[in-house]
Order: structure tokens, then C-alpha cells, then sequence
């Protein structure tokens, strides 16, 4: 297991290192002058220079990195040039406000994947198998933002029942009934094309699990199909089911993007969003950095759990 | 490899013709509803006698009617031509980003099927380009060239580099490790020759889905990207932009959502039943 790990992390290191390089370098291409915008149209020369220097802008191209990816290291990130505040107090907001959205989405995504891949495994009517397959292919087809805008549509402009958009105002925790309601619409669109992945791949690892000798052996000495699928066959559909969740996790990022501008959600995607247009790069530069480093470790941690679970991996992983 | 390995293999590879999956089932109806939509797109001036930027005279925010199917926006334009309008620049966009994409990055797979040192520097690159979801790896770039047409194509292409060049590595390692064409290497052919016979044929099916998938992902980066604000310039229309507009008018009208909506939704939907179309023609 530690030699798998050991021959996986070096890659995702190497990734992690080529990203920064990339992000770092387009923040460098942006057209315009940081230090020419700070000082004002009327600044000298030399209050140019000053403040060029108190960037950090009159050091060479390296130089700059290292100092830059050394900072972001120690977590040291400085100060927004536009909003005046600490960048991690930004960051850390966006990011627990993320957290909390993608947290309820993937809640949700498991729980509708499970109830409905069972339901169709457990009683094979075809009707239901129609219906979970339509489900399916909705969810695929309609992109994050048209559910996002079709659900506010119904349930908040048709039907006002909830909230449009924005975060519970008295905090998460103040009123949990406000709470739901406020996360509800975002994390549902927010789930859907991941309970989509999920039931795709569960059903179809239930019904190859089912179809077993061993199932069908004890099917015939009446064990409930109900208990095989729930003791056995869940069980061993679990590392398919993980392996996918990873992934769909990783992509909850990009749509996230969409689904805080969609409900007005002041998360990491709608900072980057307000970032690019208010032309705050340092902020956006980290932004992209923890995005990026949060993907590529989700990846890392569904390859190592998959291997802890699925034995054959990390022995192929060896040879 | 077993013999049961072998008959599955044998499913995979034995093909029916592109043609039979296009014109049936699934594939039809992928097919169908793509013709409809590109050709109200480009049929848009006979459609409607509205420019998609002229503002009509005390039209503002008219629910859907017989005039304006999909009613009016905030500046008095007719929703229904803006998103015709729209529909011929999301499509155009498809159809130059995904074929550059998949040409690229195929030759890429290509190369780097063939040499270890050129596999090693595109696996680096395809790991840096997989390691951005779509929409942060959109921002970035726009962050760089600003919003346009041109910066969108940009996304779609490096993003579909990774996903051609992986594909078609494997496949080319797959079928090259096949039978045939280790007796065909036994027997003296050279390996230009096994390549262009033998390899390159049986990839084109998996890259037919890959392409038909990849135009579904794109129709949906391309009005995203524009929905976000950095994709396609305003004033010009596209479906995502109309859509964003539209949301601080839902309540006084609703088609101007809908509209919009519905259009990018078939579209990445033919996409989609046409790759599950040409699937399941390469599995029989």
C-alpha cells in the first residue's frame, strides 16, 4: 500500500508544480501594469518604481515565482491590491461557503444514486428501470446552468416557496430549517449530473453483481434479493462507486462555478468570477492554485482508496 | 488471453457502418433533432424579420406571442432571433474547436504511441491540462486574451487535446498487441504500413464517439462560458449570454429563459444520442 502511495504522489507532485508554473505565467501575460494601475494616473516615475519594488515586480521572472509559490506555501498571501483585506480571510469565506454547497450536492447525489440503483435492482420492473433511465439521460443532457435557472424559474419565481439565490443571512448554523431552504435549489442542481454519474455505474455494478454464481446460489436457498443487494453486492459495487464519486467530485468545482453565479453563492467560484472582472489577480492566481491543487488531490485520494479497496490495483500499480 | 477474452474483443472491433447507426434509433434521433436546430440557425433571416441587435419600439420584456415567441429582453430585442443568431455562433464554434481539438491531440496520441520520449513530454502536458476542471481552465485563459469568440475556440481545443491523445494511445496500443496485426508484424510488414491498415481503421470508431461527446461537452463550454461573461462579446447573441440576461427577468418573462434554454439543452442532447448511437454500433 505505502509503495503504491510512494508511486502515485510523485506524479500528482509534478502535476501540482507544472500547474502553478502555467497559472503563474498567465497571470504574468495579462495585459496591463499592476504597479502602473496602483499609483494612479498622475504618479511619478520613481513612486512608480517604489511601489514596483514593493510588489516585488522589479525581481526577475523566477525569482518572482519562487517567491510567490514560497509565500503560498506558508500560507502567507498577502493582501488583496482591490479589496484591501487579507487574502486568506477571502479564500477561507469562499472556500467554507464552497464547502458547505458541494458538501450538501455530494449528500444528496449519494443518496438519490443509492435509493434509485437499488430500487431498480432490488424490483426490476421495467416501467421503473424507464423512468431511472430517463432521469438519467436529463440529467446528462441538461447542462448545470440550464437546471439552475429552470429550477429558480419554478420554485422561486412560478411557485415562490424558496429563496432565488445567496447564503442563509443569520449564518448556517442559526436557523437549520432557513438553512435547508436556502441550500436546497443550489445543491440539487448542483447534484444532479452527479447523480446521473453515480446511478449510471451503480446499477449497472448492482446488476453484474447480481447475476453472480454466488447470488444466484443463494437466491435458490431463499436469501431476499433485498438483503444480497444490500449485504453483498453494495459492498462489492463500492469501489466502482468511489472511484466515480472522485471523479465527479473533482468536476463539482467546475460547475460550481456556474451554480454560485446562478444562486448569487459567494463561494470560490463567484471570488475567481469577481477576481477576473475586477482584474484582482493575486487573488485569482491563488484561486486557481487552490482549485487546481484540490482537483489533483481528490484525484490522488480516490486512486489511493481504490487501491486500499481493490487489491488488484495497487498490485498492478507495482509491476 | 483467454478464448472468452478473445470473443469479447470480436464484439468490440466488428464494426457496422457509421451510415446504419446514424440512420437508426438513437442515432436518428440525435441526427434529427441536430438538422432542425442548425437549420433554424441558419435559415434565421426567413424565420424571423427581426435583427438579432434591433431594439423594437416599445417591446420591453414582452412575454412569449404569435409576434415574438419568445417574447422581448430589457432593450426591447426579439429574444426568438437573438437565440437563431445564437445557435449559428455556438455552432460554428463546435464545429471549428472540436475537429482542430481531436486533430491535434490525436496526432499527438499518435507521436506519442510511437516514442518514448515524445509519451513522457504529451503525458506531462495531458496530466497539466486534465489537472483544470473546464470552466477554471476557461478563466484562465480569458483572464489572459479576454472574452471572444476566439478565446472560447482556444478552451475547447486544449481541452479536448488530452482526451483524442489519450484515446487514441490506447487504442493504437490496444489493436497493435491484437493478433492480426502481430502476425502481420511477424510476417514482415513494416510498421507504417500495420499503422495505416490496420490501426488507424480500427480507431476511427471510438474517435467518432469521442468527437460526437466531446461537440456535446462543447456546445455546453461555449454557452457557459458566455452565460459567465467570457465567452462570446455582447452585443453579439449567444444562447448562454441570453440566458443571463434573462435571469433578472424571469418573473416578467419567463420564455426569455426558456427559450434559450430549451435550444442548448436538444443540442447537447443530439450530441449525446448521436455518440450513444455510433456506442452501440461498434459494440455489435
Amino acid at each position: 500500500m505505502i509503495r503504491y502511495i510512494a508511486g502515485r504522489l510523485p506524479s500528482a507532485v509534478v502535476v501540482l508544480f507544472l500547474a502553478s508554473i502555467l497559472i503563474f505565467s498567465v497571470m504574468r501575460l495579462v495585459p496591463g501594469d499592476p504597479a502602473l494601475a496602483l499609483a494612479g494616473p498622475d504618479a511619478t516615475p520613481e513612486a512608480i518604481a517604489a511601489i514596483r519594488h514593493s510588489l516585488g515586480l522589479d525581481k526577475s521572472i523566477p525569482a518572482q515565482y519562487l517567491t510567490w509559490i514560497g509565500d503560498v506555501l506558508i500560507l502567507d498571501l498577502g493582501r488583496s491590491f482591490v479589496l484591501g483585506g487579507q487574502i486568506s480571510d477571502l479564500v477561507l469565506a469562499g472556500l467554507g461557503n464552497t464547502a458547505v454547497l458541494a458538501g450538501s450536492a455530494l449528500l444528496l447525489a449519494v443518496v438519490l444514486s443509492l435509493v434509485l440503483s437499488v430500487a431498480v435492482v432490488v424490483w426490476p420492473k421495467k416501467w421503473l428501470t424507464s423512468v431511472v433511465n430517463l432521469l438519467n439521460t436529463l440529467s446528462v443532457a441538461l447542462p448545470n446552468f440550464v437546471t439552475g435557472v429552470l429550477l429558480v424559474l419554478v420554485f422561486a419565481v412560478l411557485i415562490p416557496v424558496l429563496p432565488s439565490g445567496g447564503v442563509p443571512p443569520g449564518g448556517y448554523l442559526a436557523r437549520p430549517d432557513i438553512t435547508f431552504q436556502y441550500l436546497l435549489l443550489p445543491s440539487l442542481c448542483l447534484a444532479l449530473p452527479v447523480a446521473a454519474a453515480l446511478t449510471r455505474f451503480l446499477s449497472e455494478a448492482l446488476r453484474t453483481e447480481m447475476a453472480q454464481q454466488y447470488v444466484i446460489t443463494a437466491r435458490a436457498a431463499g436469501v431476499p434479493r433485498w438483503n444480497l443487494v444490500t449485504r453483498s453486492a453494495l459492498r462489492n459495487a463500492l469501489p466502482t462507486m468511489l472511484t466515480v464519486l472522485g471523479i465527479q467530485t473533482g468536476h463539482l468545482l467546475g460547475g460550481a462555478v456556474l451554480v454560485e453565479a446562478i444562486f448569487a453563492w459567494p463561494g470560490i467560484g463567484q471570488l475567481i468570477e469577481q477576481g477576473i472582472g475586477r482584474r484582482d489577480y493575486p487573488v485569482v492566481q491563488v484561486l486557481l492554485l487552490l482549485s487546481v491543487t484540490i482537483f489533483v488531490l481528490i484525484q490522488l485520494l480516490t486512486d489511493i482508496v481504490h487501491a486500499y479497496l481493490d487489491p488488484r490495483i495497487r498490485i498492478g500499480g507495482q509491476q | 488471453m483467454t478464448v472468452a477474452d478473445q470473443s469479447v474483443d470480436e464484439r468490440v472491433w466488428r464494426s457496422r457502418p457509421v451510415g446504419a447507426a446514424l440512420t437508426h434509433g438513437q442515432g436518428l434521433a440525435g441526427v434529427l433533432i441536430l438538422l432542425v436546430i442548425a437549420v433554424a440557425g441558419i435559415a434565421a433571416p426567413l424565420l424571423t424579420h427581426y435583427g438579432p441587435n434591433e431594439q423594437i419600439e416599445g417591446a420591453n420584456l414582452l412575454g412569449a406571442s404569435a409576434q415574438h415567441w419568445f417574447g422581448t429582453d430589457q432593450v426591447n430585442r426579439d429574444v426568438f432571433a437573438r437565440s437563431l443568431h445564437g445557435i449559428r455562433i455556438n455552432l460554428v464554434i463546435v464545429l471549428v474547436a472540436v475537429p482542430v481539438g481531436a486533430i491535434i491531440g490525436s496526432l499527438a496520441g499518435l507521436v506519442s504511441s510511437i516514442n518514448s520520449v515524445a509519451d513522457v513530454i504529451a503525458q506531462r502536458i495531458f496530466d497539466v491540462i486534465l489537472a483544470f476542471p473546464l470552466l477554471i481552465l476557461a478563466i484562465t485563459l480569458v483572464a489572459i486574451t479576454g472574452p471572444g469568440v476566439a478565446p472560447v475556440i482556444a478552451v475547447i481545443v486544449a481541452a479536448e487535446i488530452p482526451l483524442f491523445g489519450r484515446l487514441v494511445r490506447t487504442t493504437v496500443l490496444k489493436v497493435r498487441e491484437l493478433p492480426f496485426v502481430e502476425s502481420a508484424e511477424v510476417i514482415g510488414a513494416g510498421r507504417w504500413w500495420v499503422l495505416r491498415k490496420h490501426v488507424l481503421p480500427n480507431a476511427v470508431e471510438p474517435l467518432g464517439v469521442q468527437i460526437a461527446l466531446s461537440m456535446s461537452v462543447a456546445v455546453f463550454a461555449e454557452s457557459a462560458m458566455s452565460f459567465l461573461g467570457i465567452g462570446v462579446r455582447p452585443p453579439d447573441p449567444s444562447l448562454g449570454s441570453i440566458v443571463a440576461g434573462a435571469i433578472p427577468n424571469l418573473d416578467a418573462n419567463p420564455a426569455y429563459a426558456i427559450g434559450p434554454l430549451v435550444i442548448v439543452s436538444a443540442l447537447v442532447l443530439s450530441f449525446l444520442l448521436i455518440a450513444q448511437g455510433l456506442g452501440k454500433a461498434h459494440r455489435i
